[in-house]
Order: C-alpha cells, then sequence, then structure tokens
C-alpha cells in the first residue's frame, strides 16, 4: 500500500480571481467556507468530510494565498464571486457549510441564489443584527486586547488557542494577510448586513444551525435566534467548542454534519 | 526659514498609577479622568500663548488627535478658528484635521474656507494620517486608511477652488453630488502640506509639490523621506523643489542658561514617556498599518534569535511602522532627545546652533515646526521659551533662505 501524499491546496480562478483551494475526497460535493482563518489543507476538519464527500474549500481573496483583486473589497463583491463559483461547479447541487464569516457568506448565498444548493450549514455564523442599538452582538475582535479575544473564542484557550511563537514567518505573514482581508470586509457595520435578516426566510434548503456551547465572540443565543429565522432550521451546539468548533472539536462537528445530511 | 509654534493640548493630569494600569492611554482611558475645569484652564492657557506667539512674530500650527491623553484638541478646525479670528499677524497652519477618519470632507472644506476668511488669508492646510488608536475612536477602517487620505485631500482641494457652482464627486469613499461651499476661501490657492515619514507617502506627497514635514523623524529618516520626495519628483519629470517645499518638526526649549533650556526642555520628553503608551490591538496587532510580513511577526510574544524584540524583526528600514517608531521613542532621554535631532534645548545660541547643525545636515528645510509645550511643562515656562525664541533665535533662522536643490546637497545659504 503506497503512502497517500499530504493534501495540498490548489488553484481555481473564478472570474478575474485566482483562489488558492482544498479540493479533498470524493463522493457528494461540500463547500466550506472559511471564517476569520482559512483552514490548513491537512486539518482533521477537512479530512473527516473528504472520508465521505467531496470537498472544495476555497481561501476567501485577500486570505490565506488567494489574490484580492483592487476594489474587491466587500461583502457583495464575496457573495457574487461564490454564486459564480457555484453555477461553475460539475454539480448540480452542493452542500454549502459556512463557519462564522464564512457563516456570514452562506447565508447570503443561500438567501440570494439557492438553487445551487441542497443543504447549508452554519457554524457560529456572524452577519446579521440582533441586539438594540447599544448592545453589539459580536465581539469586536480588532478594538479588544488579544488576550481577552483568545479566551472568549475558545472552550479550552490554554489547548486550543494558536500558539504564535512557534509557527513560521510565513505562517505568520498569512495570520496577518487574513486579519487584514477580515478587516476589509467586515470593520463596517462590524461583521454583519443590516439587510440580511429581513431576507434571511428566503432560504427554502434545509438549514443546520451549529453553534460552539463555550462561543464567547457571538453567543449561542445569537445562534438560536438566527436558525428561528430561517423556515424549518434546526439548531444545535457542539460541545467543548467556543467560536471555532471546525479547529477545536472537529469530530464532532463533523458527526452533526453527516448526521444531518444523512436524513 | 519660518518657525511654527504648536501645542497639541495635552492632558498630563491623570494620576500615574492610573495611566500605569492602563494598557492604552489613548482610546480607552474613560474621559472621567478629564475635569473640564482643569481642560478649559489648559486651553485659556494654550490659546494666550499662541497669541504671545503672534506678537512674537513666529507663526501658529495647530493639530488635531482623539479620544486620549496627548491632546484634547479632536477638531482642529475649531482651534484654528480661534486662532483665525484672535490672532492678528501669524499664518496659521492647520496640521491638520485627520481626514481619513472625517466622513464629510466637504463640511472640513467649508470649515476651512470660513477660517481663512475670518483671518482673511492666513490659513495653510496641512492633512495628517492618523493612529491606530483614532481608527478605534473614529470607527475608521485601517486597511484603506491612505485611500481616504488622498480622496479627501482631492475633493477639499476642488472645494477650495472650485468657483464655477455646483460640482459632482462620486469618488470610491466619498460620494457628494452638489458641492458648492461658501464662502469661498479668502486666498485663492491654500498651500498644502503633509506629514509622513514614510517613503511611499512621502513620494506622492512630493509628486504633488505639498509642503512635506517630518515629526520627529532625526536625522536618518528625515533625509531618506526628503530623498523620497525629491526622487519622485524628477522620476515624473517636475522641477526640483525648493527647501521651501521642506519642514521638520521637533521640540523647541529655550532657556536664559543651557542648564534652564535643557531641564524644561526634558519636561517635553513627556510626549514620548507617556502619551504614547498604546495597547497592541491599537498599535502593532492592527490590520493595515504594516505590511503582511511585518505584521505577522508582532504575534510573536518572544524575540526570535538575532532580532531587535517581538514586533520589531523584519522591519525593513524603509517600512518601518509609525507604531515601530514611536516604539524606539518611548525610553528616551534629554541627551538621546538632543543627539537625534528630536529636541532643540538650551540657551538662545545653543538652540539656533542645534537647528542650524540639523537643517544643514539633511540637506535644508524651509520651516521648523516647534512642538513648544507638552507634558507638565508650565505656561510661564512655555511663555518664557516663546519670548526667547522668538526674540533671540527666530531672527538668525529667518536669515535662512530657501533655495532650490535638486538632490539634497547642502545649498541652504546662511
Amino acid at each position: 500500500m503506497t503512502q497517500p501524499m499530504s493534501p495540498h491546496a490548489d488553484r481555481l480562478t473564478v472570474r478575474d480571481v485566482d483562489l488558492e483551494v482544498v479540493r479533498r475526497g470524493s463522493g457528494r460535493a461540500i463547500v466550506f467556507l472559511h471564517g476569520f482563518h482559512t483552514l490548513d489543507p491537512g486539518a482533521r476538519f477537512l479530512e473527516l468530510l473528504s472520508r465521505r464527500a467531496s470537498v472544495l474549500a476555497p481561501s476567501h481573496p485577500g486570505f490565506g494565498a488567494s489574490a484580492r483583486p483592487d476594489g474587491f473589497e466587500t461583502v457583495y463583491d464575496l457573495v457574487h464571486l461564490y454564486c459564480e463559483f457555484l453555477d461553475g461547479l460539475p454539480d448540480h447541487k452542493v452542500t454549502l457549510i459556512g463557519a462564522s464569516f464564512g457563516g456570514w457568506l452562506a447565508a447570503e448565498i443561500a438567501a440570494s441564489c439557492p438553487h445551487r444548493l441542497d443543504r447549508l450549514v452554519l457554524v457560529d455564523a456572524l452577519g446579521i443584527k440582533l441586539g438594540d442599538r447599544e448592545t453589539p452582538d459580536i465581539l469586536d475582535v480588532f478594538n479588544t486586547h488579544p488576550d481577552t479575544v483568545r479566551r472568549l473564542s475558545w472552550h479550552d484557550p490554554q489547548r486550543s488557542a494558536p500558539n504564535f511563537d512557534t509557527p513560521s514567518d510565513e505562517a505568520l505573514t498569512r495570520h496577518a494577510r487574513n486579519l487584514e482581508a477580515l478587516c476589509l470586509y467586515g470593520w463596517e457595520p462590524y461583521m454583519y448586513n443590516p439587510r440580511l435578516k429581513r431576507w434571511l426566510g428566503r432560504i427554502e434548503v434545509p438549514t443546520l444551525v451549529l453553534w460552539g456551547e463555550s462561543d464567547g465572540v457571538v453567543e449561542p443565543a445569537y445562534g438560536r435566534a438566527y436558525a428561528s429565522l430561517i423556515p424549518g432550521a434546526r439548531f444545535a451546539l457542539i460541545d467543548g467548542a467556543g467560536h471555532h468548533p471546525e479547529f477545536e472539536r472537529p469530530d464532532a462537528l463533523a458527526d452533526c454534519i453527516f448526521e444531518f445530511l444523512s436524513c | 526659514m519660518d518657525a511654527w509654534w504648536m501645542c497639541e493640548v495635552p492632558y498630563p493630569h491623570v494620576p500615574k498609577a492610573v495611566l500605569d494600569a492602563a494598557d492604552s492611554v489613548r482610546a480607552s482611558l474613560p474621559n472621567r479622568y478629564c475635569d473640564p475645569r482643569v481642560a478649559a484652564d489648559l486651553f485659556e492657557e494654550v490659546i494666550d500663548e499662541y497669541l504671545l506667539c503672534d506678537e512674537m512674530g513666529l507663526n501658529v500650527c495647530a493639530t488635531e488627535h482623539h479620544a486620549g491623553i496627548n491632546s484634547l484638541v479632536g477638531s482642529n478646525p475649531m482651534l484654528v478658528s480661534i486662532l483665525a479670528r484672535q490672532t492678528r499677524k501669524a499664518r496659521i497652519l492647520s496640521l491638520g484635521t485627520l481626514i481619513s477618519l472625517r466622513r464629510e470632507p466637504v463640511r472640513v472644506a467649508e470649515e476651512y474656507a470660513t477660517a481663512d476668511v475670518v483671518s482673511r488669508g492666513r490659513l495653510e492646510l496641512g492633512f495628517v494620517k492618523s493612529g491606530g488608536t483614532e481608527m478605534a475612536s473614529a470607527n475608521a477602517n485601517p486597511v484603506n486608511n491612505i485611500e481616504r487620505y488622498w480622496e479627501a485631500i482631492d475633493l477639499i482641494g476642488k472645494a477650495l477652488t472650485h468657483q464655477d457652482g455646483p460640482f459632482s464627486w462620486e469618488g470610491k469613499h466619498f460620494t457628494h453630488r452638489h458641492v458648492n461651499i461658501w464662502p469661498r476661501p479668502w486666498q485663492d490657492r491654500l498651500r498644502m502640506w503633509a506629514a509622513t515619514g514614510d517613503p511611499h507617502t512621502a513620494a506622492e506627497v512630493g509628486r504633488r509639490g505639498m509642503v512635506h514635514t517630518l515629526v520627529l523623524r532625526g536625522h536618518e529618516g528625515t533625509r531618506r523621506a526628503y530623498a523620497a520626495y525629491r526622487t519622485a519628483r524628477t522620476e515624473a519629470g517636475l522641477p526640483p523643489a525648493s527647501i521651501d517645499n521642506f519642514a521638520y518638526s521637533a521640540f523647541v526649549c529655550v532657556g536664559d542658561t543651557e542648564e534652564e533650556g535643557r531641564r524644561v526642555g526634558g519636561k517635553l520628553l513627556w510626549f514620548l514617556n507617556t502619551s504614547l503608551k498604546s495597547a497592541p490591538q491599537y498599535a502593532e496587532l492592527l490590520p493595515g498599518t504594516a505590511p503582511p510580513h511585518i505584521a505577522g511577526q508582532a504575534w510573536r510574544t518572544r524575540s526570535k534569535a538575532g532580532t531587535g524584540g517581538p514586533g520589531l524583526v523584519n522591519a525593513e528600514k524603509d517600512v518601518a511602522t509609525a507604531q515601530q517608531n514611536a516604539r524606539k521613542l518611548m525610553s528616551t532621554t534629554v541627551e538621546q532627545a538632543m543627539a537625534q535631532g528630536i529636541l532643540f534645548a538650551g540657551n538662545p545660541d545653543s538652540v539656533f546652533a542645534q537647528i542650524k547643525r540639523f537643517h544643514d545636515d539633511v540637506g535644508g528645510f524651509g520651516h521648523l515646526t516647534m512642538i513648544g509645550r507638552t507634558g507638565f511643562m508650565t505656561h510661564a515656562e512655555s511663555e518664557k521659551s516663546i519670548r526667547l525664541f522668538g526674540k533671540e533665535v527666530l531672527p538668525r533662522l529667518k536669515e535662512i533662505e530657501p533655495v532650490a536643490t535638486a538632490h539634497g546637497s547642502r545649498l541652504a545659504v546662511n
């Protein structure tokens, strides 16, 4: 038996945008839209999905090694890019999974062009405004001390939060690039589209909303309310996870997703 | 050479224990620590000092900063307007409204035009790029800050010169379909300034022929930025700039004796060692403030072997960030500050000699924008320094004539 090659990121061009994309596995098509940070091609979560599905995980323009053309700097641009990306896939229908910032994108895509989706999974998704005008729903990760962001982002920061002293220079450059792109897209209104809540009712595909039980970036109550705005959506908590279950509890997250996909 | 006096109206009267405990003295320090009665006294003293400058033949300069102990001037056009009415002879430099933080450049143009009219044509317009804490306090996206900066300057420039009825502006960051300001400014064309040590911005300042000022950048940083300005003009096929297009900002304190000038001048270093304290999320970890290959390194909590420390690694000379510059300045002593050319202090002869030496060393400049008061320097100390400077130093500086210089060679004549 030959040793499988370690997975690597591929390239894909959508219109004029050159994207880094992880392709793994075979079977039903799953597109994963990442959150604040891209997933490594060898990430446990992608590996688990790829055991039973054909997974495509692009890095958003400006994140990872994906190009960001001049003037491409809004969620509007991202939604249109991914609608075009989905239209270009050979599969008739795909399952769309979006985490955090990618969950916002997935909800926008599902509300505006649902015809290419068979299922939707939102994981600790951002994108809507629920609280009153003096109560932010989403932790400001840019204007808050990094120690606080770290504490609120993970169920077990000690075990799960990244250690920034060990990565290579290249990995840290990638980290900074991700945050720069996130800041550009999400600065104002901070991580939500004031119009999206009104249109979530248009989402017609079966939807699962999953939430890290210890998410302090955006709390489970927000996730429950998010699910209630999508017709027929189910909501479930992931034990032992904060805002990034795909990093912190990949097995539990993948189990929930496959249970949803098999029903 | 012209001299411009300025004070940022800092608020140093917060207990040291509070400042030590705070992770930032800007953006997040609660304003309950700012007593408005004390603030009123500070404004009164400082405006009186500006009036004394006017009397002594100095020009005046006003800055703007937000939500911190370093400055209570949150709206530059307000202070500029007061100076426009209260001074009589001095030229007034706005340096400046933090224009990339303002949503309405046209409104800023209206405010400037009004101040120019009130002063009967004594206003000059400078622009500054803003710091990281101000991105938080103004809710301004730090990633495309520089784009907003230039677009706002273009829009203000057009609003101040267009006299033919409403024009439309549909830019990337600002849209305004009906721009037609009243009054139009007294001056047909207001001289524009920009403060930057970043060579990329300096090059654009050069192509536009604005007055280029360097704030506390010392010998090497100043030479490098002036060179970027000149090179950009040469490459664009533009004529060489006069040294009147160059300015330098430093702390200045003049005493009767060398000892007095240095002792009181030492108080100005409060700006460096107390008022720059900023939390990492407003500084090195804020996206957009440095290119990712430098910004990424700031996340290390331990220095890599053979490097200067966390956040300073890989800092290429020509892209050192404002934060890196700030960190270098925080622990500066009087002797170091004088050696670096960021503090000119002593008796009148000595201060003149220090300025002249720095001027010659960096290739000449036509304007000294002097930070004359900050920290715990008293009103009396500030006024004494202004009088001595105006009487003993300024006449000699004025004899340094601006000359055209293509390559930064030492052509200044005295």
